[in-house]
């Protein structure tokens, strides 16, 4: 059961996505970076460089180590590359959501909320 | 029984009804989504060599204009409770537990400083006054997306959750009365073949002894 001190702090999105995804999210004003020396970002553009080690340090970071995100945003096809982790993702707080990219439209068949409707009658 | 069989029903009857809502959500992002991409893309391909709107132009200071708040309520069903997403605009200036403290304000600074231009925190200011217009409508979109469908979405998945785990626990609940009841059919079934089979033996007791 979700108590109020488990949400109350919790004001910013963070977004794992690629070039263009994060860039539409920012232009909404979303981007925040904490104060120095910390300096946190709430976003990382995943690019074709980019490891999976670095986004699942970077997913744990956003879904269990801050306190302060109420929504995490993640292009589908990046949680492909961690989806054991995605899919394990239990919390209710922050609130995980599969957003489609540019590249890669939205499939209903790897979305995790899809998956536990799936199960929930019996498939 | 009858009672936890007609609760599963209602719950999924809420399920199905959250799920319809959910995939229309869906639908809707996807349509913005696609417009948005479209739009950056326009942005980039009329612009200037070299110049790319994306990473390159991010502001390392930035301060989210757009926060969410959750609220909760309680629900219907046993689970306790459902939170509600909900993002607006806030005003970036106020001070955050994560912003530095502000350097004592001298007379100039205040001259300047007020009042706050609402522009300052404007993400199309990272990429230069003269924004092209797919850049301006790409934000729009964007705006709309994270103050409408994303925290629609996120709140509709929190009360698909909290339906599941509700009809997992009705379903466990049926599945106990079941067992019980079986139990109970069994019990009463053994105690009525035991009856005949001790009159039976008293029968031919008496027999024996006549």
């Amino acid at each position: 059961m979700a108590s109020q001190a488990d949400y109350k702090d919790r004001q910013f999105l963070a977004v794992i996505g690629d070039e263009d995804s994060v860039t539409g999210l920012l232009l909404a004003g979303i981007g925040h970076v904490t104060a120095p020396p910390d300096s946190q970002k709430n976003f990382l553009v995943v690019d074709a460089k980019t490891d999976n080690a670095t986004i699942e340090a970077v997913f744990e970071q956003f879904t269990t180590e801050r306190k302060d995100i109420g929504i995490v945003l993640i292009n589908q096809h990046i949680a492909d590359r961690i989806r054991h982790r995605v899919d394990t993702y239990t919390a209710a707080f922050p609130a995980l959501l599969e957003i489609p990219s540019k590249d890669h439209p939205y499939d209903p068949e790897k979305d995790s909320v899809l998956r536990r409707v799936r199960r929930l009658f019996g498939e | 029984m009858a009672s936890t069989k007609l609760d599963i029903d209602n719950l999924l009857q809420r399920y199905l009804e959250l799920l319809d809502e959910y995939t229309q959500l869906r639908a809707a992002l996807n349509t913005l989504q696609s417009g948005i991409y479209h739009d950056l893309a326009r942005a980039n391909f009329s612009a200037e060599r070299g110049i790319r709107y994306g990473l390159d132009y991010y502001d390392d200071r930035m301060q989210a204009t757009r926060k969410v708040a959750v609220t909760a309520t309680t629900t219907t069903a046993p689970s306790g409770l459902v939170p509600i997403f909900t993002v607006s605009q806030t005003n970036p200036a106020a001070k955050t537990p994560s912003s530095p403290a502000p350097a004592e304000p001298t007379t100039s600074d205040l001259e300047e400083k007020e009042p706050p231009k609402p522009q300052k925190h404007d993400p199309l200011r990272w990429f230069g006054i003269l924004t092209p217009m797919p850049l301006r409508h790409a934000q729009t979109q964007a705006v709309r997306a994270v103050e409408e469908l994303l925290p629609q979405l996120a709140t509709v998945s929190a009360a698909m959750a909290d339906v599941e785990l509700a009809v997992r626990r009705a379903r466990k609940k049926r599945a106990k009365a079941e067992a019980a009841a079986e139990k109970a059919q069994q019990q009463q079934q053994q105690q009525q073949q035991q009856v005949p089979s001790r009159e039976a033996a008293r029968s031919s007791q008496g027999e024996v002894s006549l």
